[in-house]
């Protein structure tokens, strides 16, 4: 199908003439491989990519932009023959959202003898031309924060749903979240559980939470996953009292902000993140050079009453905060900040 | 004797679960709180819907492997119809024509052309993993949300939940035709012996089909009640998960698997214990990779201790 | 007693004929399939693309050769997948732990020996189905790879244990070798001992080998343990593949392995089939899976695809000898 609608579109450009032929003389290939591709997260995160690729493709006509996505399944060996095979291929750019960063070193120096530039995502690598990250510490911490300032030190249980063990993400989420927490005193984490990305696994844990801790205030999870089956069965058990803290920037849970179930919600936004790869990679290839280690931009997302209610309850002026209304428009349209306009 | 041996099974079980529960309050009281109860009641309805499909299919000597992951293609089919039309009536509907008419291939393939219910059924299983993907525009979330929803995920009834009620009906009508009506005697005798039953006079491909189109619209049910409880669907969701603990809860219930044999009380009894187990497994904080270790070797050892009983049966019945 | 030995021998001349014909249309489509794929991607063809193929379905060669065993007798394995996880993870803690890759590799072969006697002993002595106790162990093995890894990866960096999976001699991996090696080893056992004969006379009727004097019983249990074997063995080399041990190694290998055997012509019913066939049956499904991937495929759609080639095969197989025997 896609290499059809390759195909047709290379037919098209040499239609159009002189110019259009010059255009696809310089190429820009990006090859994303991520680990998953089930997860509400990495369906925008895949949207936001596919969608960028072609805006990108059509703003610039010195640039032909191609780039396609594959999903590992999960499974570390399907990653590293996806890598050998894509190397094989010779693309300009590759980002690798690797399983296991350790096994994946021989491929990068490979795939840089090849001239592809490798960018490493979510977990740093040493060898990578560039790691992108996202600050999931200083992200949970500001979570943990918002709960201390918005209980208004009055004595307060949380939950907190963390990711599969061992998964760097989620264990740095957890560090953060728990930072962010010991800054006071009133909030009492009273379970800890690993709901392994896993939504119907969320809901049943939400459900046993309720009835083993009646007197539980809040459910804070490591990601927007979680927090959908946790506010269905609260509003199904009459638990309409309950807060969550999510992290992820999911539309659908930023819109249940203002009826205040939502309180708090990190925006990274699978759509933004796909969008801003691409920028990224094309920013490069046009001779810029990032950081090596390159820091998503990822706020806090608070309404605007709440953020009053935490400033004035200890919450530090310095973070930065969006409120509801910009933050759903940045995660919804991922070129408002990254596209091609951003770059001209 | 071999109702002696039927019954001691049943009884076991029920024993089990019982000592089970009380050692589970004694370290935990509020796992006896109704509050507890009923949240057990409620996450049990789905493995119980695929249980309860899955007895008939072990007991004509078959295995259907498709039934976990069909009820979440299930619960997207619904997802996909109320997110296109906005009605309920229309998304049912369409899953139980659906279900009906997967469990009708399955039947037909395994009946008309011989071919072995668990290839067919291991494809199956495949299909509706893609398909779950693939009917959903770019795979993104569909919300539920509406009366009827809130009704089969919430809504109680003298304290006991719809979903939970709805379950015990089809558990009472299956017991009735199990037992009571000629072709719950057909499955029986098909488990028992294929030829037996062939020569008996019983269209035992009828029978066969009709026995896939049941275990197949029941998980049809249960994707109606999983993605009402969710209140969204999505594609990934854990059908595998489910598939295993049905299997396991009748397994555990004394059904053999060498086919005809089997009652529903136990199969019932086979789901409350694996209710309360993965209940208490969470109330205990038990870390996750322990379940399945625990599955397995649970399964293994009903497995081992059916197969004893058995032979201890025949032994008297000689 | 000669005369059923001879109408043995009619029938059995005869299906080999119809699994020649078996194996040159599996050859065909291999060659096609190549085709086709080269010619939607210029690098299909090229000789490091063939070293990365061949390395990637080198697992599942193993695997299929045992799965192959198994069906040959009328039974099934659905544990494989769960059991590299967990071969592996007993090889991997086994090397950390003493730092000696020997003992890691007979610990891991030893683990998925030892989760192919529980199938062999439920399945064999117990006769229960296979389908179930493997199904168990699937659940089982899973579970125990989990918790031996505490759902975390560990990392090797033992050279001698990453050497079976990782080394390349140019652009031919290691492993390729080794696997024709098993390939030989295996069509020995299944051709010139009594073991083998075994296998195919406990497939092509329990009862009968029976009462010939042949044990079925024994046989299927060393079925099971040789797959397991194989199992352990793909651990090993799946370990140095990513030079790590990862719980959740061989996800639905299973499932490529019955697809594989069944397409290289072995019967679901037991007692017919050949090993070169499932040699073929692993090439013509790892070009499609690989095409797959190389064209990125909609993962969803993989599943489809992979659920609608087993489909056809069974059934596609089951109409044309029910043709032949009619």
């Amino acid at each position: 199908m896609r290499l059809k609608t390759m195909t047709a579109g290379l037919a098209l450009a040499t239609a159009f003439g002189v110019g259009a032929a010059l255009a696809a003389d310089d190429t820009l290939d990006i090859v994303f491989i991520n680990d998953g591709h089930v997860a509400p997260y990495h369906v925008a995160w895949l949207t936001g990519f596919e969608d960028a690729i072609a805006a990108y493709d059509k703003a610039f006509a010195d640039v032909k932009v191609t780039g396609r996505w594959l999903s590992a399944e999960g499974s570390l060996e399907k990653m590293i023959q996806q890598t050998e095979v894509t190397i094989n291929e010779k693309p300009d750019v590759m980002f690798v959202n690797a399983i296991n960063v350790d096994a994946f070193e021989p491929l990068v120096a490979k795939a840089q003898a090849e001239g592809i530039t490798w960018i490493a995502v979510h977990s740093p690598m040493e060898s990578a031309d560039y790691s992108f990250t996202l600050g999931d510490v200083v992200n949970g911490t500001n979570q943990g924060m918002a709960m201390c300032a918005l209980s208004k030190g009055e004595p307060f249980q949380v939950g907190v749903m963390l990711g599969q063990a061992g998964n760097p993400s989620g264990e740095a989420r957890r560090e953060g979240i728990l930072k962010g927490i010991a800054t006071c005193d009133n909030v009492e984490v009273v379970a800890e559980q690993p709901a392994d990305w896993d939504t119907v696994k969320a809901q049943t844990i939400a459900e046993n939470w309720f009835t083993q801790y009646p007197d539980l205030d809040a459910i804070s999870g490591v990601t927007d996953g979680y927090m959908y089956p946790s506010i269905a069965i609260a509003t199904n058990s009459g638990k309409t009292d309950i807060q969550f803290y999510g992290y992820d920037g999911d539309i659908p849970i930023i819109q249940q902000m203002e009826n205040g179930q939502v309180m708090a919600d990190i925006l990274l936004s699978g759509t933004r993140e796909g969008w801003n790869f691409v920028q990224m990679a094309y920013r490069i290839h046009k001779g810029e050079t990032p950081d090596k280690v390159y820091d998503f931009f990822t706020p806090l997302v608070l309404t605007e009453a709440n953020h009053k209610i935490a400033l004035e309850h200890g919450f530090p002026e310095d973070v930065q905060v969006y409120y509801v209304p910009e933050a759903l428009e940045v995660a919804a349209k991922g070129y408002l900040e990254f596209g091609p306009d951003s770059v001209k | 004797m071999p109702d002696l041996g039927r019954l001691l099974r049943e009884k076991n079980i029920i024993f089990v679960t019982l000592a089970l529960a009380l050692v589970f309050y004694l370290i935990s009281p509020r796992f006896l709180s109704l509050d507890n109860m009923s949240a057990i009641s409620r996450q049990i309805v789905p493995i119980g819907l695929i249980a309860l499909g899955q007895f008939f299919v072990v007991v004509s000597g078959n295995i259907d492997l498709s039934l976990g992951m069909g009820s979440v293609l299930w619960a997207i089919v619904l997802g996909v119809f109320f997110g296109l039309t906005g009605g309920v009536a229309v998304g049912i509907i369409a899953v139980i024509v659906f279900s009906l008419a997967v469990g009708f291939f399955n039947g037909v393939m395994v009946a008309k052309l011989k071919l072995p219910a668990f290839i067919v059924t291991l494809s199956m299983l495949f299909v509706a993993q893609g398909l779950s993907g693939l009917i959903i525009p770019r795979g993104q979330q569909i919300f539920l949300m509406g009366g009827f929803f809130k009704f089969v995920g919430a809504e109680k009834f003298m304290g006991l939940y719809w979903s939970f009620l709805f379950l015990v009906a089809l558990y009472v009508l299956a017991y009735v035709v199990y037992n009571h009506t000629r072709w719950g005697a057909y499955v029986i005798a098909i488990g028992n012996s294929e030829e037996n039953a062939k020569l008996a006079g019983i269209n035992v491909d009828r029978v066969k089909i009709g026995i896939f189109m049941f275990s197949a619209l029941c998980s049809g049910f249960a994707g109606i009640i999983l993605s009402s409880r969710m209140g969204f669907v999505q594609p990934g969701l854990d059908g595998n998960g489910l598939l295993l603990d049905g299997i396991a809860a009748i397994i555990i219930g004394g059904v053999l698997i060498l086919g005809g044999r089997g009652t529903i009380g136990g199969a019932f009894w086979g789901l409350l214990f694996i209710g309360v187990i993965n209940n208490a497994l969470n109330l205990l904080n038990v870390e996750d990779v322990w379940h399945q270790v625990f599955k397995g070797t649970v399964i293994l050892a009903a497995l081992g201790a059916n197969y004893v009983l058995w032979q201890s049966r025949q032994v008297e019945a000689h | 007693m000669t005369s059923t030995a001879s109408l043995g021998n009619g029938t059995k001349k005869k299906s080999l004929d119809g699994l020649m014909l078996r194996y040159l249309v599996l050859i065909g489509l291999i060659v096609i399939a190549s085709v086709g794929f080269s010619m939607a991607n210029d690098n299909f063809y090229s000789l490091v693309n063939i070293g990365i193929l061949l390395r990637s379905i080198a697992v599942l060669f193993l695997v299929s050769m045992g799965m192959t065993f198994i069906i040959l007798t009328g039974g099934i394995d659905l544990s494989i997948g769960s059991n590299v996880a967990f071969s592996g993870a007993v090889g991997v803690i086994t090397l950390t732990t003493t730092g000696s890759a020997t003992l890691g590799f007979i610990t891991a072969l030893l683990a998925g020996m030892f989760i192919g006697s529980i199938n062999g002993f439920f399945i064999g002595r117990l006769k229960l189905s296979a389908f179930m106790v493997s199904l168990a162990t699937y659940a089982l093995a899973r579970g125990l790879a989990l918790v031996l890894f505490d759902a975390n990866s560990i990392n090797v960096d033992n050279i001698t244990f990453l050497w079976l999976g990782g080394v390349s001699w140019g652009n031919m991996p290691v492993v390729i070798p080794f696997v024709a090696l098993v390939f030989v080893v295996l069509s020995i056992v299944l051709y010139k001992t009594p073991f083998g004969r075994d296998v195919y006379a406990a497939g092509a009727n329990v009862n009968t080998a029976f009462v010939l004097g042949r044990r079925p019983e024994r046989t299927l249990v060393w079925v099971y343990v040789l797959s397991g074997a194989l199992a352990g063995l793909s651990a090993i080399i799946t370990v140095g593949r990513v030079s790590s041990g990862q719980p959740w190694a061989g996800l639905y290998l299973e499932f490529d392995a019955i697809t594989a055997v069944i397409l290289g012509g072995t019967s679901l019913f037991g007692g017919r089939g050949r090993l070169l066939g499932t040699i073929l049956g692993v090439l013509l499904y790892g070009i499609i899976i690989n095409g797959l991937v190389l064209t990125g495929t909609n993962p969803y759609l993989q599943s489809l695809i992979k659920g609608l080639i087993l489909l056809g095969v069974v059934l596609l197989d089951t109409l044309t000898q029910r043709g032949k025997t009619a």
